[in-house]
């Protein structure tokens, strides 16, 4: 389920697999909710090529679009109106050897290789719900077609599908609305910490073709950032003028009336940034979240008759800012144990830890345990988390409590009344919208090219939208307009008197980023996949 | 000469129909000889009068209870009639499905060619040379057909301006041609057609349209701006916060996620003009934003501007279109 770079490992390594074995062949199925192969998937991206090296050797004669190898290393503290450089670039943040890409493009190409090994990719077909035959998963339903708002069928109804499946392998990304099922249904996160998420959003800039060096890569901390919020921009340079041009922010910030788009127009406003953009144009727009929360918040990742792989497990190495290689690795490895397990003739809970012991004993746990405190010492302010990240490379990542404890981003957030002196919002004053270097989020929004059929039903379901005109309001002036870098949200004038507001969910601009769902204070938004196809449209992201 | 085929639809004559006697109108032009327009259907004399007052040489009127409603075999016979008696050099064709249905078994059945989708004509050593995209519109071929004549071709929407029919110095002659169609001929059984939904309204359609934004505030205002639309017979709009409130159908729509309208004159009253909404409107002719918030990205598109109070120029507007 998911056709990133998870999924689509796993699909391919299963038809290697097969391949070495005089088995009946397995039928093998990739469902993905995009209307195109790779038009949800953006990422910064710089790749770690170790993963795709072992998946597909002779990658470079198959022309993967790996656009340009890193040649630069930099990072940088920004101050309101300065930079600093940082003397030396940190291990994990060396990037020798790796690329700087387009995520949707690799995955266009990498679905394609999928495709040409035999396998049905197809695109448009969300999953709407688990399938469970008792204490198995069996499958999973996609969703229903041609629903008007009201969830009357239309003219074109077409109900959603029963697929069944010896093994089904959830790669539904970050928050994925199949694995937040399962995770509750067999208790997966019970002695794990809670996972811990970050916000993302990027545009790619076209700028001067020798305004920067192509596989340059550069991270930014501080500005305008505050020292208790996590996060940072990026600058990568593509080839031909192409600019990624991003900003993450953990969603665990204090300030109720902090927003990452609002942070991102200040950031390019930095005259670091403004030089580098200047006489470019914005051409795409995205947003995504990241799960940050490493090795010690992965869910267990096996159930009877299925697995959890890739952003939906949360396989990420926040301290080295990757995620690809080790989705793919992930999925790689869930390949191997399930086709063990359909060999063996049995898909038990039991039988699919065979994709624990692989993780364990492989790449994804030596890369991730050593940093496994590293997000959550981060919780204690940026001076403290860059301490400890410098420490935890002396030790292995030792603390005196291991883990380090943590507590789920949402409940961090602190009520307009509460937050006491200091300044609320990400910066002084609001930030002049140009339209040229600076956008409003509507108009970034649109170059996301982001589509829904307008007469369906709305897939982002607030249980209780009384609470956003009484308490919400009141406590925490309604952060969804702000955490949705989308416009999704926004609270309409009743005309019924002053500051007398009720909620309105524009659901057709959603990116599918899933911030909502992650950080609203009561919890009470639930992300639901909309009609298949519908979406964002990624085109180079 | 050339022949057009005008459709018309309860009397009242397609705009693409008008389109195609535009390309006609620029291959006489160029010497490609006296343009004949054949108006079909049942009980067409109106259109025929309306097309007449056009610079065209004849219209003849092909008038068949037979031929209402559409049916491929009822327009492929009497069409192949007026061509076989005419002789024309072209044979040029609107941009409608009944035309897609129809134009290449007529096409067919004299073995000549059909060339579709053209957006323009030049003129070449030998005659005339369409002009037409080719693969998704990656490059644009002039296509000189060879062989004799007639030749067919159809001319893609919105490739010439309807509104720019030369009209003629006189009225063209009418004459009424006579077919020979047996109904038991006609194999096809038309059901109604089809419409999605009940009073769908087709924008694209319209040549004035007043759409409303925000700036309206509430349902109960809606007929202040309705008013003016009936005073300039306009077709009412909006952006999308108007329509997602279910303040007017979603039919109404335009933007991206609604209709791509080119109309001769947009109104947009309190629209604030925000990219999803420019890209639906902003190849209308003429553009007049009402707004009171002077920065909003409308203007930057609009022709002319008022920035005011929509509650005050709105009903201005309309009671000086009532004088």
């Amino acid at each position: 389920m998911g056709g990133g770079p998870a999924g689509l490992s796993a699909a391919l390594r299963l038809t290697a697999l097969q391949q070495q074995c005089d088995r009946a062949p397995l039928s093998i199925a990739v469902l993905e909710k995009a209307r195109e192969h790779g038009a949800h998937l953006l990422s910064g991206a710089v790749l770690d090529p170790s993963a795709l090296d072992e998946l597909i050797p002779d990658w470079k004669e198959r022309g993967a679009p790996l656009d340009v190898p890193v040649s630069d290393d930099r990072i940088y503290f920004l101050t309101q109106k300065r930079k600093l450089r940082f003397p030396i670039t940190p291990p994990p943040l060396r990037n020798h050897g790796n690329y700087v890409i387009s995520l949707n493009r690799f995955i266009k190409w990498l679905a394609e290789q999928v495709e040409s090994a035999g396998v049905d990719v197809f695109t448009g077909f969300s999953g709407s719900e688990v399938l469970f035959e008792g204490d198995q998963v069996v499958g999973v339903r996609t969703g229903d077609r041609g629903v008007d708002r009201e969830g009357n069928p239309k003219s074109n109804f077409e109900p959603g599908v029963d697929i069944k499946a010896l093994v089904t392998i959830f790669a539904d990304g970050v928050r994925g609305n199949l694995t937040k099922t399962l995770i509750s249904r067999y208790s997966l996160d019970d002695n794990r910490l809670p996972q811990s998420y970050a916000v993302g959003i990027k545009e790619l800039w076209e700028v001067p073709i020798d305004r920067v060096n192509p596989g340059a890569v550069i991270h930014t901390m501080g500005y305008p950032l505050r020292s208790d919020e996590f996060g940072g921009g990026f600058i990568y340079a593509l080839s031909k003028g192409c600019l990624s041009v991003g900003f993450v922010a953990g969603l665990d910030y204090r300030d109720p009336m902090f927003d990452l788009h609002e942070a991102f127009q200040r950031f390019k406003r930095h005259s670091f940034v403004s030089r580098l953009l200047a006489g470019g144009q914005m051409v795409r727009y995205g947003a995504k979240a990241l799960p940050e929360g490493g090795w010690y918040a992965l869910p267990r990742c096996h159930v009877n008759g299925g697995l959890i792989i890739g952003d939906a497990a949360g396989f990420l190495n926040s301290m080295r800012l990757k995620g690809i290689h080790l989705a793919m690795r992930s999925g790689m490895y869930a390949a191997e144990a399930a086709f063990e397990a359909i060999g063996s003739g049995d898909v038990s809970q039991a039988s699919l830890t065979r994709f624990q012991t692989l993780v364990d004993s492989g790449q994804i746990r030596a890369e991730l345990y050593p940093v496994r405190n590293v997000h959550q010492s981060f919780s204690h302010g940026l001076w403290a988390g860059l301490f400890y990240s410098g420490f935890s490379l002396l030790t292995g990542g030792w603390w005196f409590r291991d883990p380090m404890p943590a507590h789920a981003g949402h409940e961090r957030i602190e009520r307009v009344d509460t937050v006491g002196g200091r300044r609320l919002g990400s910066g002084v004053g609001a930030v002049a919208i140009d339209r040229v270097l600076t956008f409003d989020k509507l108009t970034n929004v649109h170059y996301s090219g982001t589509r829904h059929d307008e007469n369906q039903p709305t897939h982002l379901l607030v249980q209780d939208t009384d609470i956003c005109r009484t308490r919400c309001r009141e406590e925490y002036r309604n952060p969804c307009t702000r955490f949705c870098p989308a416009n999704v949200y926004e609270m309409i004038d009743t005309g019924d008197g002053p500051g007398e507001t009720i909620l309105k969910i524009n659901a057709s601009n959603c990116l599918h980023c899933k911030a909502c769902d992650i950080m609203d204070p009561y919890q009470i938004i639930d992300w639901v996949p909309p009609e298949g196809g519908g979406g964002p449209k990624y085109e180079g992201m | 000469m050339i022949l057009v085929v005008a459709e018309q639809r309860e009397g009242v004559m397609n705009r693409v129909s008008w389109e195609a006697v535009v390309a006609a109108q620029e291959m006489a032009a160029q010497g490609f000889g006296p343009i004949k327009v054949v108006v079909i259907g049942s009980t067409v004399a109106g259109v025929a009068d309306e097309v007449a007052a056009a610079e065209v040489a004849e219209v003849l009127v092909l008038d068949h209870p037979a031929l209402e409603p559409y049916t491929s075999d009822g327009f492929v016979r009497a069409l192949t009639q007026v061509v076989d008696a005419e002789s024309p050099d072209v044979v040029v064709f609107p941009y409608t499905y009944q035309t897609r249905d129809c134009a290449a078994t007529l096409a067919t059945r004299h073995q000549r060619t059909l060339v579709t989708d053209c957006i323009g004509i030049k003129s070449g050593p030998n005659g005339v040379l369409f002009v037409r995209p080719m693969f998704q519109g990656k490059f644009v071929a002039d296509i000189a057909v060879r062989g004799p004549v007639p030749h067919f071709v159809s001319f893609q929407t919105a490739a010439y301006r309807a509104d720019a029919v030369a009209r003629g110095v006189a009225t063209a002659p009418t004459r009424r041609v006579e077919i020979e169609l047996d109904v038991a001929d006609i194999r096809q059984r038309p059901e109604a057609p089809f419409k999605e939904a009940k009073q769908a309204v087709d924008l694209t359609q319209a040549e004035r349209i007043v759409a409303v934004g925000r700036g309206i505030k509430g349902q109960e205002y809606l007929p202040v701006v309705q008013q003016l639309a009936k005073a300039l017979g306009a077709e009412v709009a909006a952006s999308r916060p108007i329509c997602d409130t279910g303040w007017l159908p979603m039919d109404r729509q335009v933007g991206s996620s609604g209709q791509t309208v080119a109309p001769k004159l947009y109104l947009a009253i309190g629209i604030s003009g925000a990219i999803q909404h420019l890209v639906g409107m902003k190849g209308a002719r003429t553009i007049v934003a009402v707004n009171k918030d002077p920065d909003a990205p409308i203007f930057e598109v609009a022709d002319y501007g008022i920035v005011g109070d929509l509650f005050e120029v709105v009903p201005a507007l309309t009671a000086a279109l009532g004088d």
